[in-house]
């Protein structure tokens, strides 16, 4: 009787636990541990341009943004402007990025042009309507995969993105119609909990078939690391009047961007240019 | 005795595995869900109590107020005065704190994340870790806010968040007036972050600045109100999407409807063109 007393007592005692944690905490334990400040391993770039199964017409659409770059535009990378890379190109981590996971959303803060990203995990469906964002609006799920009691994935999919946006500087194009699906699997590396991979499916119109490729990251051991503030909009040199985009020179005037480039119409001044 | 005894141990290490894992809610506020400023129709104020402008009767010097009312000439003859926003700079602290946009609050036990989705995708972090000033930080617009969870009435719960933010860059003003903070940056922002007593859907935060722009700190309280909804929507703000505003060297101009550059006050002159081969159209 005592004994079966003393049971009695840790299992309340047991399940008063389960039950306070659950009502009033966020067990972190359950969850892989993410802080801390990640770098990108290698360049930004998403991959080598030869390896994306484009389409033919996709293709093209690259090459001629190529011939563009070459001669001092800009071609189909829109972020010169302050635009936001948008997703799957947020996930290049151009600066160094935070992952803060609660029980509800996952965010992912990058300091860059406008990075940031919303990932809920609250068990939501894509019901209702969603207005088209750059960093697109993403769902998640946390998956046990080896049955230990802890998470150890993050299953992200991500929808309704809004464009133009381009998986890179190079140009290389996501299809107009920005009807991108992006599939993620975020997870630590086994052998070295201070390396981080996402596994990324774009699926996209632009492409043959669905692309995947792995970013891989590296947790930086400062304990308090600095967290620099990026302002695209501050010194930003690239002026764009209509289709056309200038350079500002160091002194302040408008210069051209490329070998005999017009100047801006400028119809609408009283005065004669100096 | 000897029950209790047990009873006494189950449940000291039921609450030592609570401490060690897990982050307890329940000791901050629930500051959870999308904040929205509450403040009268229009262009917001710094003060929203108060007028915009001149209205806000800001304590500044004399040099600072010939600075405001240069300011406002620049303003009435079409130019974009001190306000940074127009060429999509951050307004940094204070006037981040107006949330221009909806606010999210996500407590973590190190850092407070405030989240406004402005003109910058700002993410401010409030370190709660403890830590003191470090001994050389970068200048932000958004500053280095390090903050303390204080439990004011003592039962066990923290009840507000008391900040300092220092390190500022500039250039900053309060609101779209153009109402400045000192150009040497040195603004110091303290702030006390709390719900409302008889409202928890109601945040308060009482900012005071202190600026040598100001013969004295200045003190406002900002009011936010929480969305009951639990799934809110979060709008993406992007600046540079569709801004007419264009800035040649230190000129305002403005980009037409149809493409073309526009001037933004009258009879401004148009940019020099001297590294172009060819005269404009």
């Amino acid at each position: 009787m005592p004994a079966r007393s003393l049971s009695a007592t840790f299992a309340l005692a047991a399940a008063l636990t389960l039950a306070v944690a659950d009502a009033r905490a966020f067990d972190e334990t359950k969850f892989p541990d993410l802080k801390g400040q990640w770098h990108r391993i290698g360049a930004p770039r998403w991959a080598n341009p030869k390896t994306a199964p484009l389409t033919e017409e996709y293709r093209a659409i690259f090459a001629a943004n190529l011939a563009e770059q070459a001669e001092g535009r800009q071609g189909t990378d829109p972020t010169y402007t302050c635009l936001s890379p948008g997703m799957p190109r947020i996930m290049n981590a151009y600066d160094p990025m935070e992952i803060v996971v609660t029980p509800h959303t996952t965010y992912i803060l990058i300091e860059h042009i406008h990075d940031s990203r919303r990932i809920f995990t609250d068990g939501r469906d894509w019901s209702g309507d969603i207005e088209p964002t750059f960093a697109g609006y993403s769902i998640g799920q946390w998956i046990d995969e080896d049955g230990d009691g802890r998470y150890d994935v993050l299953v992200v999919e991500t929808r309704h993105m809004k464009g133009p946006r381009s998986y890179d500087s190079t140009g290389l194009p996501l299809h107009r119609d920005n009807r991108t699906v992006v599939k993620e699997r975020i997870f630590l590396a086994k052998a070295d909990r201070n390396t981080l991979h996402d596994e990324i499916t774009v699926i996209d119109n632009a492409l043959t078939g669905p692309w995947t490729i792995t970013k891989t990251y590296r947790r930086g051991q400062d304990p308090q690391p600095i967290w620099r503030e990026a302002v695209c909009g501050e010194d930003n040199q690239h002026v764009v009047i209509g289709n056309e985009n200038y350079f500002l020179s160091a002194e302040g005037h408008l210069m051209p961007t490329r070998k005999g480039q017009p100047p801006p119409d400028l119809r609408y001044f009283k005065q004669s240019p100096k | 005795m000897r029950r209790s005894s047990i009873g006494s141990i189950v449940l000291a290490t039921a609450l030592a595995a609570a401490g060690a894992h897990a982050f307890d809610d329940a000791k901050y506020p629930d500051l959870k869900g999308q904040w929205t400023r509450i403040s009268p129709p229009g262009q917001p104020a710094f003060d929203p109590s108060k007028p915009r402008g001149r209205g806000q009767e800001a304590p500044l010097t004399h040099e600072y107020q010939a600075v405001f009312e240069a300011n406002l000439a620049d303003l009435a003859a079409g130019g974009e005065g001190l306000w940074p926003g127009f060429t999509c700079r951050p307004p940094g602290m204070p006037p981040l704190m107006t949330a221009y946009q909806p606010m999210e609050i996500v407590v973590t036990p190190g850092t407070t994340y405030i989240l406004i989705d402005h003109i910058h995708d700002t993410h401010r972090r409030i370190f709660t870790d403890g830590r003191d000033w470090p001994t050389e930080v970068e200048p932000a617009y958004a500053g280095y806010s390090i903050g303390q969870w204080i439990d004011t009435d003592q039962d066990g719960r923290y009840d507000v968040l008391e900040v300092e933010t220092r390190h500022m860059k500039g250039p900053r003003a309060y609101d779209a007036s153009g109402l400045p903070l000192h150009h040497d940056n040195r603004t110091v922002v303290k702030e006390r972050i709390y719900l409302d007593r008889s409202n928890p859907d109601i945040l308060h935060d009482d900012i005071t600045v202190i600026d040598n722009a100001l013969t004295r700190p200045w003190t406002v309280t900002k009011n936010y109100r929480r969305d009951p909804n639990p799934r809110p929507v979060w709008p993406e703000y992007i600046c540079a999407e569709n801004n007419a505003h264009v800035r040649i060297g230190n000129e305002a101009y403005f980009t037409s409807a149809d493409g073309y550059l526009m001037p933004a006050k009258k009879d401004q002159p148009p940019p020099d063109l001297r590294y172009f081969d060819q005269a404009g159209k």
